[in-house]
């Protein structure tokens, strides 16, 4: 079990998918975050003369957003069958929106649009004069066909009852259970700094902003947005407490870290927090924590109506922009303060960039590694 | 030795580039030549050139998504790992290419 787990690599596959949504999701996510925030709507089609700029910014953002599950289906199915699975993952991907079953339908079709696409590669077997025949035909139409027909007759219906089923959990959540479970959400997306536990996390709350419900992919954002924040903030309150807990290069880090934050960009604080990991990990962590209880529970579970985009996402809150700002604030504070004080001093002189020996170094983890 | 190789992670702007850095780090401290391919959300960058691989005894591959033209690397001793495991353990990572190798 463990083998095949490892052969059919689902993770890798829906990375590889992540990997391509994130620069759109970005792109769109700001295009209707400023169409928004003058008070565009998105609409269903654009009508010469019958829009204005900022309505035609919300339409530009929203359908490339919508097209979320067709992109996700895409690569996935690219990643496991390569340019033959293109093909049949757009198939799944517009199957899934068009019977409802969103970015959870996407994903399944994704998987199977690619592996059909490589079964056919592998089993179908044509005489030598049909080859041309191949990659034009054979592989697009009966990958496509079959898996859009899976698509929409077996796996469709009951993603959608699944989607609906955890959309009204979620919308009917009252005050505690919001708290709860923006306190999981803000410290499941920040404990791996933007790596796969974040985009898995990322990828289940955009999956509910594409039922309308907003609130936990603010929450999660918010969190990206404040924590690089945080660590800049860290290195003040240090100041304060007299610690010295930043070399030269870390504080040369947080010149970058921290404006990247306040664009939703979290990355740019690893390599401070991978200088101390369980530090780091247990103030974001506390911080992202506080920042989802808050921003869930004071906003009632709905947020933002953009997937991204740091402080501009205030604005899309309407008249909850406040507690958004208080979600962000809180989260600053916390990891700030709570990593000013765990992290040690560090050693006089430290500003030294000191090469790390094989030594103090994780063991290899071998399961890791294969060989070709 | 010689030593070819791509990182890539999923985001492509941060992990990607921490990959490089150790592996070349790790790579020069054991005396060896090295070369890293990065495929991040800008694209590709400093890319290997047909004559890079053949000349290359070993490849690491230090990716978490699929990458582009890995079909280049037919024929030779690939080696694959997450970015991860190159960020933690390059220096261990490194010794593990001597001894695949055999070099």
């Amino acid at each position: 079990m463990k083998q095949f787990m490892k052969k059919a690599n689902f993770k890798g596959h829906l990375l590889t998918a992540i990997s391509y949504m994130i620069p759109i999701v970005c792109g769109a996510g700001f295009i209707i975050a400023i169409g928004m925030a003058f008070g565009g709507k998105a609409q269903d089609s654009l009508v010469m003369g019958k829009f204005d700029f900022f309505q035609a910014l919300a339409t530009l953002g929203g359908k490339a957003l919508g097209l979320l599950p067709v992109i996700i289906a895409t690569g996935i199915a690219f990643s496991i069958a390569g340019k033959p699975g293109i093909a049949p993952g757009f198939v799944t991907g517009l199957a899934a929106v068009a019977i409802s079953a969103g970015f959870i339908g996407g994903i399944i079709g994704g998987y199977i649009g690619g592996w059909l696409a490589f079964a056919v590669l592998r089993y179908v077997k044509v005489p030598s004069w049909a080859k041309g025949l191949m990659p034009t035909l054979i592989v697009p139409f009966l990958a496509s066909l079959l898996s859009g027909l899976i698509m929409v007759y077996i796996v469709g219906t009951p993603v959608a009852w699944f989607t609906t089923w955890l959309t009204n959990l979620l919308t009917s959540m009252n005050g505690t259970s919001n708290l709860i479970f923006g306190g999981v959400l803000g410290a499941l997306s920040i404990v791996d700094f933007g790596g796969p536990i974040n985009k898995t996390a990322f990828a289940f709350a955009l999956t509910l902003q594409a039922q309308g419900i907003n609130g936990p992919v603010t929450a999660l954002q918010l969190t990206n947005t404040a924590t690089p924040i945080g660590f800049g903030f860290a290195y003040l309150v240090a100041k304060l407490l007299r610690k010295r807990i930043y070399t030269h290069e870390e504080v040369e880090t947080l010149k970058s870290a921290v404006p990247m934050g306040v664009v939703n960009i979290v990355e740019g604080s690893i390599p401070i927090v991978m200088n101390d990991l369980v530090r780091g990990i247990v103030a974001a962590g506390l911080g992202g924590m506080c920042e989802g209880a808050i921003l869930m529970s004071l906003s009632d579970g709905k947020g933002a109506t953009v997937p991204f985009g740091g402080f501009l996402m205030l604005p899309t809150m309407g008249a909850k922009w406040w507690v958004g700002l208080l979600a962000i604030a809180a989260n600053i504070l916390v990891t700030g303060i709570v990593y000013a004080l765990i992290k040690k001093n560090i050693p006089e002189g430290a500003d030294e960039p000191v090469a790390a020996g094989a030594e103090d170094e994780e063991d290899l983890n071998l399961d890791d590694i294969q060989v070709m | 030795m010689k030593i070819v190789g791509v990182t890539a992670c999923t985001i492509g702007i941060a992990h990607t580039y921490l990959a490089q850095q150790k592996l070349e780090d790790a790579a020069k401290a054991a005396g060896d030549d090295i070369k890293i391919e990065t495929q991040g959300t800008i694209g590709i960058e400093n890319a290997l050139t047909a004559e890079d691989i053949k000349q290359a005894d070993v490849v690491i591959l230090a990716i978490d998504i699929k990458i582009a033209d890995e079909e280049r690397f037919k024929g030779k001793k690939v080696v694959k790992v997450s970015t991860e495991t190159a960020i933690k353990s390059p220096n261990k990572l490194i010794a593990k290419l001597h001894e695949i190798s055999g070099k």
